[in-house]
């Protein structure tokens, strides 16, 4: 009887957990499928105030916390200058770590990306692009407009599922690699290239599209990587042919690649040229002289660059500068929205579209094309005499 | 066989496995007295980095040096191993002593929050930048060479330091009183201490040198590779760990041993096993489940032998 009696609580506990498993389930697929939820995001007034909010998703901490530092400066150049201009409509940061190359995987970038508050208008991020495709939906669900100073693989606009919501100051790698690809085969004349990734998919990227690029103009191209937390290359630099007339690495870290070029020269093989890529693009690798990096024709003589350095003891930080870019087209976009003193998300994404802006510091004008990029972005390739890049081609 | 490249690789695999040899010494020596593994080790390490270069921007910068060169450098790690030491006694003080009776997961879970507190700390109060030791302007990019063998100066002086620090660590624990103390407290806490040895004393002494080793390793490695941040102690502990394993968790010799082991599988992986530097992890860590699969107890580590 007892057993009896046991046995019918066991199921009735039993049905009602899978009524509440199917109910559960019946709701999560209504979150995720039904359109009110996005929209509602998407048309929700929120009143500006004196001080709107822009969201940013960058690595504060974790291995790439260095390129967190660098954007994070730029955007809060940005936005002091603004907020010195702009007394009445004041511009704040509300900041998520994104941990770029930690153990969480974009996993943090998803999360800090959940993490933003409903008073946030756009959202200036990700840095990486990885990250960029695992925040998409909850991005886009929200409403955001998301605009990222380094995220340069190319699929992430060419695949179309970003339309309307993903922006991008920095031309993707299709564009860079011709740049470099021609340099190092018409230019130089080279055909005999080492390419070193950091295993990172911004630096997997630009190095397949450099190397197929080479290889389909005959040039013979070894490929190689190591991790971007190793900064011994001793026994990597020991495999590098001496006969080998260029070695390029698109990392996203200047140290890095100065002690790659420091290392190079220890070991006697100083006299291979050496190239980065615009995560490169910075005074710690132009300490090398005569290294080349790819990088947008920006000038360091632009009022906005030397304003920079002058309040950054010296030092341009240029892989950072495409965020002030970014920061500059969500802000600008939020002020337009905000005219009336209210807007809602879809106001600031349709304002963001519509940027027009001239001569900024990357060198050329920003403006959209249908899928997000740059209209008309380009690289340039740039050589160091010690101290600083000069534009060679 | 290319010889060039084979003496390459073994250079550079010495003087990265120098520096893993003085991590995994500070990883053995407290697993001896104490059974802890202690993962806030690395951690240590970094800040022994940081420590070595302030006392270089202090004493007027690569560059430009107030002392001469190797007053320096030797100043250097004094104060590298002065502020690793210290670090290791207040970890051992305030996160290891208040666990030392409790069950064996609570202080492991109390290393790995040091090591989190320790790699957060620094990435407040130094920033997310790297830091440069700037070796080239402070030592110059000189390279000896005798036949196929080339020896920057930074690579030489990392080599012969580590040695010298570990043939004095094998005389100090052999030869003298508090060495031989801490071999006491090693092979029996309870006795050492009925018999009047302070062992709080001996523990605090055994996390001083340990720390101590790390604080130099950390300096060979900025001098080396140039680049320190807050995040090097994280791959850099693990591997120091690696190398304690293989070396016989407890064993001093066994840790260097473990060290160069690693050092030099670390770099002929990367330089003649298929994609290696990519996976050079993958090798590392496989030659550790090889080796303990063969010998569970490392190479020059003994096994638990107890009375039934």
């Amino acid at each position: 009887m007892r057993s009896r009696r046991a046995t019918a609580v066991a199921a009735l506990l039993a049905l009602g957990a899978a009524f509440a498993i199917v109910a559960a389930a019946s709701a999560t697929v209504n979150r995720s499928a039904a359109p009110s939820a996005a929209s509602s995001a998407d048309s929700k007034l929120i009143s500006c105030g004196t001080t709107r909010t822009m969201g940013v998703l960058e690595p504060i901490t974790g291995p790439a916390a260095s390129l967190g530092k660098l954007q994070n400066d730029w955007i809060q150049f940005y936005v002091n200058s603004h907020n010195r201009t702009h007394k009445k409509a004041k511009l704040r940061l509300a900041k998520g770590d994104t941990v770029l190359g930690g153990p969480g995987g974009t996993a943090e970038a998803v999360k800090a990306a959940q993490s933003l508050a409903s008073n946030v208008l756009g959202v200036i991020g990700p840095a990486g692009s990885n990250e960029v495709k695992a925040a998409t939906p909850t991005l886009m669900n929200a409403g955001f407009a998301f605009v990222s100073g380094s995220a340069t693989n190319t699929e992430i606009t060419s695949d179309g599922t970003r339309k309307g919501f993903f922006f991008r100051t920095v031309p993707p790698d299709a564009i860079q690699s011709t740049s470099v690809s021609n340099f190092i085969n018409k230019k130089l004349k080279f055909k005999r290239v080492y390419i070193i990734d950091d295993q990172e998919a911004y630096s997997t990227g630009l190095a397949d599209a450099v190397q197929s690029k080479l290889r389909a103009a005959g040039v013979t191209v070894t490929r190689d990587g190591v991790s971007q937390q190793q900064s011994d290359f001793s026994a990597l630099i020991a495999k590098i042919p001496r006969d080998t007339q260029i070695v390029y690495i698109p990392w996203q870290l200047p140290p890095k690649g100065k002690a790659f070029g420091e290392q190079m020269r220890s070991a006697g093989k100083g006299s291979i040229n050496l190239m980065g890529s615009d995560g490169l693009f910075d005074d710690a690798f132009a300490s090398l002289s005569g290294v080349y990096a790819s990088s947008f024709p920006t000038s360091g003589s632009h009022p906005i660059v030397k304003a920079f350095k002058k309040a950054h003891g010296g030092d341009a930080e240029f892989f950072g500068a495409p965020s002030y870019v970014a920061a500059q087209v969500v802000g600008g976009a939020i002020d337009r929205a905000c005219k009336d003193g209210k807007a809602t998300r879809a106001e600031v994404r349709a304002q963001v579209r519509k940027t027009n802006l001239k001569k900024t510091l990357l060198g050329f004008n920003v403006k959209f094309n249908s899928v997000g990029d740059i209209a008309g972005g380009q690289f340039g390739i740039w050589k160091s005499n010690g101290t600083a890049f000069l534009p060679v081609g | 066989m290319n010889w060039s490249l084979f003496w390459d690789l073994t250079v550079s695999g010495l003087t990265l496995g120098s520096v893993y040899s003085l991590i995994a010494l500070g990883y053995s020596m407290v697993y001896g007295i104490l059974k802890l593994l202690n993962f806030a080790h690395g951690d240590v390490y970094m800040i022994g980095a940081f420590v070595g270069y302030f006392a270089l921007q202090g004493l007027g910068g690569p560059q430009n040096p107030s002392v001469s060169v190797w007053l320096v450098v030797s100043l250097m790690f004094l104060a590298a191993m002065l502020g690793g030491g210290l670090l290791g006694v207040v970890i051992e003080r305030f996160a290891y002593r208040p666990l030392r009776d409790a069950p064996r997961i609570a202080p492991l879970i109390s290393a790995l929050g040091v090591s989190f507190f320790l790699q957060n700390a620094a990435l407040l109060v130094f920033g997310a930048s790297f830091r440069d030791y700037g070796t080239f302007d402070l030592i110059g990019g000189k390279t000896y060479h005798r036949g196929n063998v080339f020896l920057s100066v930074p690579q030489i002086l990392t080599i012969v330091t580590a040695l010298l620090l570990m043939i004095g660590l094998t005389l100090f624990v052999a030869r003298s009183k508090i060495g031989k103390a801490m071999r006491a407290t090693s092979f029996d806490r309870e006795a050492a201490s009925m018999m009047g040895i302070d062992v709080d004393r001996v523990i605090a002494s055994t996390f001083f040198i340990g720390s101590a080793l790390a604080g130099a390793a950390g300096v060979m490695f900025g001098l080396v590779f140039g680049q320190i941040y807050h995040y090097m102690g994280f791959i850099a502990g693990l591997k120091g760990f690696t190398a304690a394993v293989i070396g016989g968790i407890g064993s001093i010799p066994g840790a260097m041993l473990g060290g160069l082991l690693v050092g030099l599988a670390e770099s002929y992986s990367t330089g003649y096993l298929p994609q290696g530097s990519t996976f050079q992890n993958l090798y590392v860590f496989a030659l550790l489940i090889l080796i303990i699969l063969i010998r569970p107890s490392g190479i020059l580590g003994k096994a638990d032998v107890k009375k039934v």
